[in-house]
């Protein structure tokens, strides 16, 4: 417990100490519910990062406060940069792209309409249209899709939707929150297989909160266990894995 | 191998594809609009010279509306808010006419951008509540400004002529046109209507567009991609009010005369019926709204004297019932049917 409890002040960082995004101290809530109590994160450069814990544990909260959607106290620093209560569209432009919980999908747009709109705070048409080519390659689906309404798109479509839409912003850092949510296992792999290629491939940061904590510790370097706005336990995914009294204290359930 | 020329052959679509596709889009979807609208152009500019001056009178009303209904529908419609205020807005842009005509004689010419301008001000002071309030609380508060306008109207009656209203001279035809007075005044509100149709047209393919439709569909989304949520919702309502002043102006210009009791809360709820009745978030819906404003009160007084109100309800109902997305989506499915058939002979 004593170990547990040294983990609960700051979270050691990642190896090699260059931290990307930085978290301090962190609350957060709505109104009077006050969801996130002091929450100490460190992200490094090109890592894939999960967030896990049960629910109500505050993990979509902590995405939100990340990307300004909800009013915070303590400190969020990205490469240096100061984001704390700046608001979502200047969190943007940093380059955080965030893929809501339940896809956020423009249902009446066509499917080259959502990417375009991932693309509205850059300028610079020519990169916008070579980017929707380097999303086709990562989603080619959704070019056989491009002038279909969003919203007949199946669950698994939409979902890599959401992500090809969020790429468009050429983000440095990807928040992805519960991509697993409602569609069928091999599907989640395979979104999971895509998000580690874009994460080798154009180095970009990568959040992402899971209750599948099976296939978040698959593609992630390093975890971050969430409960009642507290981060329990921070380390690499084999030792969050291999560490089965905390799952099971924690996640409730056997890792 | 068999990879690679279907590679070759794949390379170039994606070049190609917006423009292919808009033309495709073009053909099927939106392909008989441009000529749509090209004809009725020109059966708008020949009507005038075929119907008696009243019937001209009536079409002028249509365009009106119509005016007003375009901006509505870009907020109701194009950014997913509501207003049952709407015209109150339109009250602003009529009376600011014509207490200018009125006071300071000003040309009727100065008066439609300046009642138009008045009218954006206002919206975007009055889309404050947008930003914070969402669905029925925003619906509310609306229909407050719209209930509050009739008294506030009426109290300040040294400028606004009180319960009697303002009389107003109507703009004259220019002698080199030939025209009478209906034709005159059906013209500059046909002139008004197709530049704000040009302009709302234009405003929605841009980005502020987009942004609009975003907000409209997922604000959560909306927001993480950096659409400043409070900013647009604004500008919608200031755009829509803008319009909705315009159509104001045009209506002093018409009428000659303005008081307060044409702008009732019933106003604001005709013009949101005519909307949905016409087809939110359409092209044509609008106009299609605008004849309905305009037409079924009167038709409803020719089916029943005694109970126009409730004929006029029942119209509507059974409009929603047969075209739920308005006219302007049954005449799409009309449309779309029709090229069905014929591709089968």
């Amino acid at each position: 417990m004593n170990e547990r409890a040294g983990e609960r002040g700051a979270d050691p960082g990642p190896p090699g100490g260059d931290a990307f995004l930085t978290v301090t101290d962190l609350h957060a809530g709505y109104g009077e519910a006050r969801v996130l109590h002091g929450v100490n994160l460190t992200v490094g450069r090109g890592e894939i990062c999960a967030i896990l814990g049960p629910n109500g544990a505050g993990k979509t909260t902590l995405l939100r406060a990340l990307s300004g959607m909800v009013r915070v106290r303590g400190a969020v620093r990205l490469d240096g940069a100061d984001l704390t209560r700046r608001p979502p569209d200047a969190v943007a432009r940093r380059g955080v792209a965030h893929v809501p919980e339940g896809r956020g999908t423009f249902m009446p747009l066509t499917v080259e309409e959502n990417l375009r709109l991932g693309a509205f705070v850059r300028r610079g048409r020519g990169e916008v249209e070579a980017d929707l080519e380097r999303i086709h390659g990562y989603f080619p689906v959704l070019r056989e899709r491009l002038r279909q309404p969003a919203g007949s798109l199946s669950g698994g479509e939409q979902q890599m939707l959401a992500i090809g839409r969020a790429l468009m912003l050429r983000p440095r850092l990807l928040l992805l929150d519960e991509p697993s949510l409602g569609l069928a296992p091999i599907v989640t792999r395979e979104l999971f297989r895509i998000v580690q290629t874009i994460n080798e491939q154009e180095r970009t940061t990568v959040v992402v909160v899971e209750q599948n904590a099976h296939l978040a510790l698959d593609v992630a370097g390093r975890a971050h266990v969430l409960e009642t706005g507290r981060i329990v336990l921070s380390g690499s995914a084999e030792r969050i894995r291999a560490d089965e009294q905390v799952a099971q204290s924690y996640l409730g359930y056997r890792v | 191998m068999t990879t690679g020329p279907t590679e070759v052959t794949d390379k170039p679509a994606p070049a190609a594809a917006p423009a292919r596709g808009g033309i495709l889009a073009r053909v099927t979807g939106a392909g008989w609009r441009r000529p749509a609208v090209a004809v009725l152009l020109v059966l708008a500019c020949y009507a005038p010279f075929q119907l008696v001056p009243f019937r001209v009178f009536q079409l002028t009303m249509v365009l009106v509306y119509a005016v007003a209904l375009l901006g509505l529908n870009l907020l109701v419609g194009h950014a997913g808010q509501i207003s049952l205020g709407h015209g109150a807005f339109m009250a602003v842009g009529a009376y600011g006419a014509a207490i200018m005509l009125d006071r300071w004689d000003v040309p009727h010419l100065v008066t439609l951008p300046a009642a138009a301008a008045l009218a954006f001000v206002l919206g975007l002071g009055l889309g404050l509540p947008a930003v914070r309030l969402r669905g029925l609380y925003l619906a509310l508060v609306t229909l407050a400004i719209a209930i509050f306008l009739v008294p506030l109207l009426k109290r300040f009656e040294s400028v606004t002529g009180g319960s009697m209203g303002l009389t107003l001279a109507k703009p004259a035809p220019p002698a080199w046109t030939g025209l009478a007075e209906d034709q005159w005044l059906y013209f500059l509100a046909l002139a008004v209507t197709v530049t704000a149709f040009l302009l709302a047209h234009g405003l929605l393919r841009s980005r502020v567009g987009r942004a609009l439709h975003a907000v409209r569909d997922n604000e959560t989304a909306a927001e993480v991609m950096g659409v400043r949520l409070p900013f647009y919702k604004r500008l919608a309502f200031a755009w829509s009010a803008m319009f909705a002043g315009a159509a104001g102006c045009v209506y002093t210009w018409v009428i000659g005369f303005v008081s307060p009791d044409s702008f009732a809360v019933t106003l604001s709820i005709t013009l949101l019926a005519g909307l949905v009745v016409g087809g939110l978030g359409s092209f044509a819906g609008p106009l299609l709204g605008g004849l309905f404003v305009m037409f079924v009160p009167g038709i409803s007084q020719d089916i029943n004297d005694a109970a126009p109100g409730v004929i006029f309800g029942l119209l509507i109902i059974v409009v929603m019932y047969v075209a739920p997305t308005g006219l302007a989506g049954l005449a799409g499915r009309l449309a779309r049917s029709t090229k069905r058939i014929l591709r089968k002979e």
